[in-house]
């Protein structure tokens, strides 16, 4: 299809039916959003598809939904602290487990990914539980903190893979030509993980804007983040506004994608 | 960068500025390392000390939260529920004699983990042809667009996703109104175990094929021409070569498709039209209609139990693939460092 037309290369030709699957697959993995971006297009007042006719009258609507207006904000707000609060944590982290000779590093480890391995969910009942003894649910900024939490080990596999990837005889360089610690760090160091601190940084604010579950169980109405103000709108709504809001989220995944491209090369997102 | 530490003669033209801007940058610099020679010298000098430590303060103190809230949920799980207190501190096994005999708990629980493993089997199959031609992939532009096809969707977060699948599956949807169109009768798949399955496939796809490629990578090409050398077909240099080098990828995709899936709550919702809730869904009610703390947090301690447990065993018996962190770890690469 799509991909065997484009390609010239020997791969497609070596292997058709591999590249068919593939070809397939593709088409698969963009389906639903494919679907809620011609939707969102929709000139009726309710979800039909295909659509009877078309036209942007949705996306006109957007500035005057409150609803979800609010909730993105809240989105963005809690994306950006979950950036601030997870990259230089991230980074430290990083930098201590690897470079430095500390105990128990292998159980460090396994405590640092512990975010990945305890199941979302229970990450919800966790966080609304400690919170909820705190006096910190329904803030902003506690799901922003919460979010910074749950995606750690997404900062951390972005930061590890580059701090591993430093040459030492690079730093002990510039160490032989006089350059102080602190010099080495600032001028030769940082400039070499900087493209897992920028891949990192995008999949912070990335991730926390897209978050759900936990936010979830520690918001509640009135500063729900957009994926949870999406939720509780769904469900019985046929409204295609539904549809025009979400293909918001479409668009900036692929904005992401071509920021990412520029500034990192996609590439080095895999690192992460 | 290079020229910063570059004394020697250069165009007059750009010296002024320059040279000025760079004065202050040394003279910040030097006054940093005035600060830090001002400081117990201790603290810098050896590789093994307490700055190691410190800079591992904040992750430590993130996860903490996690950590300490484990501890909290096994507490909760022995306590008592009362439906006007919520919580009283009488410790009793109730909770858990209702969370392993429970009918009802234990259906959820069993879907949960079918409909995971088929999910995890589904997308390591079929994640691996689409991360094997990302791989090999000599067109730039097809590398491209077959990693944007895998990240487009892994950006646009899980609610999009869902609701895209409920526009296509739903009882009025696509696929219906195409077959009322071709006049082959409703098909009835929304609300099915179908529905949560093809949901959750495309949600779960891209981990897989993210996993995969950085293991497939580290494949020295020249072993598989040498497969085809000696007359292996592509099929068997696939079965023989490809597939066994790229265990570890394999390891870390199942692992990481298995336990989200075990932990999903949204596609459940959407698509299973509440008659195929999973775990999440379960608890989700339990904790946040009947407000029962302890037998919530009974069940969220199980699944945690359960999951660890298969994951530690694949660990074990398989190796940690490539999630590990340091390059200490036999198979290293936190997703795939050079």
């Amino acid at each position: 299809m799509t991909v065997s037309r484009w390609a010239t290369g020997k791969v497609v030709r070596d292997h058709p039916f591999l590249s068919a699957i593939v070809a397939l697959e593709l088409v698969f993995l963009a389906l639903p959003s494919l679907i809620v971006l011609v939707t969102s297009f929709s000139g009726g007042e309710t979800l039909a598809f295909p659509p009877e006719s078309l036209s942007v009258r949705w996306y006109a609507a957007i500035p005057g939904a409150s609803d979800y207006i609010g909730a993105f904000a809240n989105s963005i707000y809690a994306a950006t602290l979950c950036t601030a609060i997870a990259v230089p944590a991230g980074v430290l982290t990083a930098i201590g487990l690897i470079r430095y000779d500390v105990r128990f590093k292998n159980l460090t480890q396994v405590y640092l990914l512990l975010p990945f391995t305890v199941p979302l969910v229970v990450s919800g009942v966790i966080l609304f539980i400690i919170f909820g003894r705190l006096g910190w649910l329904d803030n902003i900024w506690a799901v922003g903190l919460a979010l910074a939490i749950i995606n750690l080990p997404f900062m951390l596999w972005s930061v590890t893979s580059s701090v591993n990837g430093i040459d030492p005889s690079i730093e002990n360089a510039a160490k032989s030509l006089g350059a102080e610690e602190l010099q080495t760090f600032v001028h030769v160091t940082f400039p070499q993980i900087l493209p897992g601190v920028v891949t990192g940084a995008l999949l912070m604010f990335i991730l926390g804007l897209n978050e759900f579950i936990v936010s979830l169980f520690i918001t509640s109405s009135g500063i729900y983040t957009l994926p949870v103000q999406l939720y509780t709108s769904i469900r019985g709504n046929v409204s295609p506004l539904i549809a025009a809001v979400s293909s918001v989220y479409v668009l900036v995944a692929m904005l992401a994608i071509v920021v990412a491209d520029r500034v990192v090369g996609l590439q080095r997102l895999l690192h992460s | 960068m290079a020229s910063e530490y570059d004394d020697g003669p250069r165009g007059d033209a750009s010296r002024g500025w320059d040279d000025r801007w760079l004065r202050l940058k040394w003279r910040v610099m030097d006054g940093v390392l005035e600060l830090k020679g001002a400081l117990p010298s201790g603290l810098f000098r050896s590789r093994r000390n307490g700055l190691g430590y410190a800079f591992l303060l904040p992750g430590v103190v993130l996860v903490g939260f996690l950590f300490a809230g484990m501890v909290l949920l096994l507490q909760y799980s022995f306590l008592t529920y009362d439906p006007y207190e919520f919580i009283i501190y009488e410790y009793t096994l109730e909770n858990w004699v209702e969370a392993l005999t429970n009918d009802a708990f234990r259906t959820v629980f069993l879907r949960t983990l079918k409909l995971s493993l088929v999910v995890t089997v589904l997308s390591v199959v079929f994640g691996f042809p689409y991360a094997y031609l990302t791989v090999r992939a000599e067109s730039e532009l097809l590398r491209k667009s077959l990693l944007a096809g895998v990240f487009v969707p892994f950006f646009t977060g899980t609610i999009v996703r869902a609701y895209g699948w409920l526009i296509i599956l739903g009882k009025r949807g696509l696929v219906n109104s195409v077959a009322t169109g071709l006049g082959t009768g409703r098909v009835d798949v929304f609300g099915t175990e179908t529905a949560v399955v093809i949901g959750l496939f495309q949600l779960m796809l891209p981990f897989a094929i993210l996993m995969l490629v950085p293991a497939i990578r580290t494949i020295d090409r020249s072993l598989e021409r040498a497969a085809v050398s000696l007359g292996a077909d592509r099929l068997r240099t696939f079965r023989y070569v490809v597939v066994p080098l790229s265990k570890p990828g394999i390891t870390a995709a199942s692992i990481v498709v298995f336990t989200i899936s075990m932990a999903n709550f949204a596609i459940p919702w959407f698509l299973g039209a509440g008659t195929v809730d999973f775990m999440a869904n379960f608890i989700h009610s339990i904790l946040l209609r009947s407000s029962n703390y302890p037998l919530a947090s009974a069940l969220s301690v199980a699944l945690v139990m359960v999951t660890s447990t298969i994951v530690l065993a694949v660990f074990y018996f398989v190796g940690a693939g490539t999630m590990g962190l340091t390059v200490e770890e036999d198979t290293i690469q936190g997703g795939g460092g050079q």
